[in-house]
């Protein structure tokens, strides 16, 4: 054993699992910044595309002649009012007036043919855009299009044919969400006012609302080219954060030596100060960016209001004129709802504060990141360092064959069983509902709200004139009530199982086969099947059951309206598919029980009694032990009956933990929530599988 | 020898219990076939009068229909895409079973046969597992088959999942089948210049043939069952399992129990035949582990 440990160089070990750490850290770090410069680029591309449909939206209201509306919306909070006439509806004086001046379109007709010459001039002014196609929702016209295939006989203005209604059904969506938006209650998830749909080859196709007197009219779409800067894989900073840490521990293990804990400490404390520089590069590299991404909007800004003007004085419409409304291009920076981003202030120039405050939320994400990095790096450093992955290495080979026959199984459970299990209970910490799913766990992260919402609400009942009256969807109630189903469930299970088993396992009982295949037939019933036909057999008005009921001289009973009785039905049908499993396992290890036990027995003058007491029933414990612990989880968690029998009426109080918890997932969507409350269940089955599992040592059998 | 006829209780008190039990146990069945070939879509047998007698009331309960008809069956192929539902059915579940059984025979032999490091915690893993609430798995489940590996409505999504839920409970039984053999098997043969493989394929296996029939029953029986996941993952009406389909009939508003009764029947018969078919296997498969301590 010593001269093993000789032959262990620690230096060695820590050089090896720092290169590899480093590798790992660098290398998700690199691509991590390689993956936000990319975005940042796409995003870059995006906004000068938005910049340009903000200028062609501009053009078409001035054209189209009333409405005042840009696709930035001017009264913005963050942004300075451009100017005081901006507002409201051009109003039919205002229009008469332009009518007057001779300038504005005087009849729809005119103002069709003047928005077509507008999307030409456009079109032809921006040789990245493909295609632009103006609808109207009146008439369901196209009004205008550029589209090559909308030449001859199907040039504009026309009427939207038949396969075109899914451009028609986009633009009622955005005018249901600009609706929407503007009366929208505080909280309210917004809806996005642009529509934006990548294709493959690097195309955008824009769609934004057409307002006229604030009220959305008609759409635009546009298509076109926003091809992304391709960001270059900063190869020599990767090298750098990999080999710089390997090579400054290499010269500080020549003062430690073969020293274990201090060659330990030095590694991870090189790895995390690499990491942390790594991310103060990273950092910075990502604050250009952001720079250059204003910067290049700000170009594009000042490019388009300079080919808008034009245009427009083209068309002698002076910018200024109609409504004494300019063009407020440096609002062109819009979001997806239509709000300016507020990073271009007045005078067109990039804004330093709201830069800065990105910035801000960077380093924050960035502080995160660096953390998780350097965890895993570390993680990575101490099972090579410390010598854990000789050992497992050892033990891989060592083992071969039974781990090549557990692996696939393993790897299955893995995927697909842990991973999402930590995954759920990850969602658990998080406030994640279906309005937020794009965001990532650390960005919905809100602690142990949802457990303590859960765990300290105690308004299991309040009291009425009516007297006490349960609170359904507390936790404790939904627990109680789930507790007590699974006693009542396991308890008529185990009781009827055996009673039935005993019985057809008496030497000599007639027809024996034939009552074991009917009685069995429960079980080999599947059991979403038998829970809808016992919801149709409980029927309050055609169900089978009332009819025997009332056939007896009762009277009918509305089963689902009052708790008990809706008890009664799922206990009923719980009882029903269960008890057969019960009475096999008890008849199984009845007969394995050697005839010759009983003989002795008899033989010494035992009492039937007796020899139940000392022989069958210890005989039986073995099986029916682990047949108990497995029926009250099953039971615990028997998702279909209660939901396809009692779908939890009356309102709620026959709901058992189970079924509560996918409600809150699935019908009020609020997934962390959901998530907490699952994991709450999982807590619970574990306390209990832990206490049975000291009580009867059931899995000794791993031995 | 001959049993002491004095001291057995009287059978025919127990034969009316049993029998009031069979009764209990087999009504629904007989009210599913009832209302299958009643050839509507009502849930009552007969239509009861508001004054009926008692003869009227008593045949209303009689699982026997007014008219004997097979429509059900003929419309919910011809008219309901039945057919494709079950045929969806049948691929999942088979795909399911042959995995299943795979995996869970190779895991159980190495569980069984081998001392290595992570025994212990992988087979208790794999026993924690089945406590993992259901609703708990099904959002993270959603995100990572539908939207990181797009294998939503598709069978090789539904398959995996199926799988993992059935291989811990056939680890563990297969696991307990495999104890009751005995090691010297193996050893001799091992002696007669036997690999690894042969001695698992050729000796281990056809020994456990009624715990692979278990299994096999187990795992095709999850595939086939099997709805909330099912209704989750598979959003094209095309690719809708059975018991999906099924609750298609009398879910919401949808009040179709003719159409339901049939599917059931033609749905449960496959299960039921072969669960009754391999029922012996069955209870020597679950009790052998088990006995054994």
């Amino acid at each position: 054993m010593a001269a093993q440990a000789q032959l262990v160089s620690h230096r060695r070990r820590f050089l090896i699992g720092l290169a590899l750490a480093a590798l790992l850290g660098a290398w998700l770090g690199a691509a991590l910044l390689a993956g936000s410069q990319q975005a940042e680029r796409r995003d870059r591309a995006e906004r000068r595309a938005l910049v340009t449909l903000s200028s062609l939206t501009a053009v078409l209201d001035r054209t189209s002649g009333g409405s005042t509306q840009e696709a930035a919306p001017t009264e913005t909070a963050q942004a300075p009012a451009a100017s005081p006439g901006t507002e409201g509806g051009m109003g039919l004086g205002a229009e008469i007036a332009a009518a007057e001046q001779g300038q504005a379109p005087t009849s729809a007709d005119a103002r069709g043919e003047a928005v077509r010459k507008a999307v030409e001039r456009f079109a032809a002014a921006h040789p990245e855009v493909g295609a632009i196609r103006v609808v109207e929702f009146e008439g369901i016209l196209l009004a205008a299009s550029t589209a090559p295939s909308d030449r001859g006989a199907k040039a504009a203005p026309r009427r939207l044919e038949r396969d075109e209604k899914p451009l028609y059904d986009l633009g009622q969506r955005l005018r249901a969400a600009v609706e929407g938006n503007r009366q929208g209650a505080e909280g309210a998830a917004r809806q996005p006012e642009i529509g934006v749909a990548r294709q493959p080859n690097g195309v955008l196709i824009l769609t934004a609302p057409v307002e006229r007197g604030g009220e959305v009219i008609g759409m635009v779409q546009m298509e076109t080219r926003a091809v992304p800067e391709p960001a270059a894989f900063a190869w020599l900073p990767f090298l750098a954060a990999w080999l710089a840490p390997v090579l400054g521990l290499l010269l500080l293990s020549f003062a430690l030596g073969e020293k274990r804990w201090l060659l330990a400490g030095a590694a991870a404390l090189v790895l995390i100060l690499d990491l942390f520089l790594y991310g103060r590069y990273a950092l910075q590299v990502l604050a250009a960016e952001r720079r250059a991404s204003t910067q290049a909007v700000a170009a594009q800004i000042g490019e388009e209001s300079k080919k808008a003007e034009t245009l427009l004085a083209d068309l002698s419409l002076s910018p200024n004129k109609p409504a004494g409304q300019p063009l407020a291009p440096t609002l062109w920076d819009v979001d997806l709802f239509r709000q300016s981003r507020g990073l271009i202030d007045a005078s067109g120039a990039p804004s330093e504060g709201r830069l800065g405050e990105l910035a801000g939320a960077d380093a924050g994400r960035m502080t995160r990141s660096v953390a998780v990095l350097a965890l895993v790096s570390l993680a990575l450093l101490a099972f090579v360092g410390l010598g854990w992955a000789v050992r497992t290495g050892t033990a891989l080979v060592e083992y071969r064959v039974a781990y090549a026959y557990t692996l696939p199984a393993s790897l299955g459970m893995l995927v697909l069983v842990f991973f999402p299990f930590f995954y759920g209970i990850a969602l658990s910490f998080t406030n994640a509902n279906i309005y937020n799913t794009d965001k990532s766990i650390f960005e919905t992260f809100v602690g142990l709200q949802n457990y303590i919402d859960i765990i300290t609400d105690f308004h299991v009942a309040h009291r009425t004139a009516e007297g006490l009256v349960w609170d359904y969807h507390n936790f404790y109630y939904t627990f109680l009530f789930t507790v007590i189903w699974t006693v009542c469930n396991v308890a008529i299970g185990v009781s009827l199982g055996l009673l039935l088993a005993l019985i057809l396992n008496l030497r000599g009982f007639a027809l024996k086969p034939i009552y074991r295949v009917l009685l069995i037939l429960p079980w080999a019933t599947p059991n979403y099947i038998t829970s809808l036909i016992f919801k149709g057999m409980f029927h309050s008005q055609f169900g089978v059951i009332n009819q025997i009921l009332e056939m007896l001289g009762g009277h009918a009973v509305a089963w689902f309206n009052r708790p008990f009785t809706s008890f009664l039905a799922v206990l009923t049908t719980n009882g029903w598919l269960s008890f057969p499993f019960m009475m096999v396992i008890s008849l199984g290890a009845l007969q394995s029980i050697p005839a010759d036990l009983y003989e002795a027995a008899r033989v010494d003058g035992a009492s039937r009694w007796q020899q139940f007491r000392s022989i069958t029933l210890p005989s039986l414990k073995p099986a029916l032990v682990p047949a108990i612990i497995l029926s009250v989880i099953w039971t615990f968690n028997q998702f279909n009956v209660i939901y396809l029998v009692s779908a939890g009426e009356p309102g709620g109080s026959t709901e058992i933990l189970i079924t509560q918890s996918y409600k809150l997932a699935f019908e009020q969507y609020r997934y962390g929530y959901a998530a907490a409350y699952s994991a709450i269940i999982f807590l619970i089955l574990l306390a209990y599988g832990t206490w049975q599992n000291k009580v009867t040592g059931a899995t000794e059998a791993i031995g | 020898m001959r049993p002491n006829r004095s001291e057995e209780p009287a059978h025919w008190p127990l034969h009316i219990f049993v029998l009031l039990m069979v009764l209990i146990t087999v009504y629904p069945i007989l009210w599913v076939v009832t209302i299958a070939f009643s050839g509507g879509q009502s849930l009552a047998i007969t239509n009861v009068p508001a004054n009926a007698t008692f003869g009227e009331r008593l045949r209303a309960i009689v699982p026997w229909p007014a008219h004997v008809s097979a429509t059900n069956f003929v419309s919910l192929f011809r008219d309901q895409p039945f057919a494709r539902w079950l045929l969806n059915s049948v691929v999942v579940a088979g795909m399911t079973t042959i995995l299943g059984v795979a995996l869970a025979c190779t895991a159980a032999y190495a569980f069984s046969r081998f001392r290595f490091p992570g025994r212990r915690v992988g087979l208790m893993a794999f026993l924690v597992s089945q406590m993992f609430p259901g609703t708990l798995m099904l959002i993270p489940l959603f995100i990572i088959l539908v939207q990181w590996l797009k294998l939503g409505s598709t069978f090789t999504g539904l398959v995996l999942i199926y799988t993992v839920t059935a291989i811990p409970f056939c680890v563990w039984m297969m696991k307990g089948y495999f104890d009751t053999i005995p090691k010297e098997l193996e050893e001799s043969a091992l002696i007669d210049g036997a690999s690894q493989a042969t001695i698992f394929f050729r000796i281990i296996l056809p020994l456990a043939k009624p715990a692979v029939a278990v299994t096999a029953l187990f795992s095709f029986m999850t595939g086939w069952n099997e709805f909330i996941q099912a209704a989750t993952f598979m959003n094209r009406e095309d690719m809708y399992t059975g018991p999906v389909g099924l609750r298609f009939f009398v879910g919401g508003f949808s009040q179709q129990w003719g159409y339901f009764a049939a599917g059931s029947i033609v749905a449960a018969i496959p299960v039921m035949a072969l669960f009754l078919f391999l029922q012996k296997y069955l209870v020597s498969g679950l009790t052998a582990g088990a006995v054994k301590g």
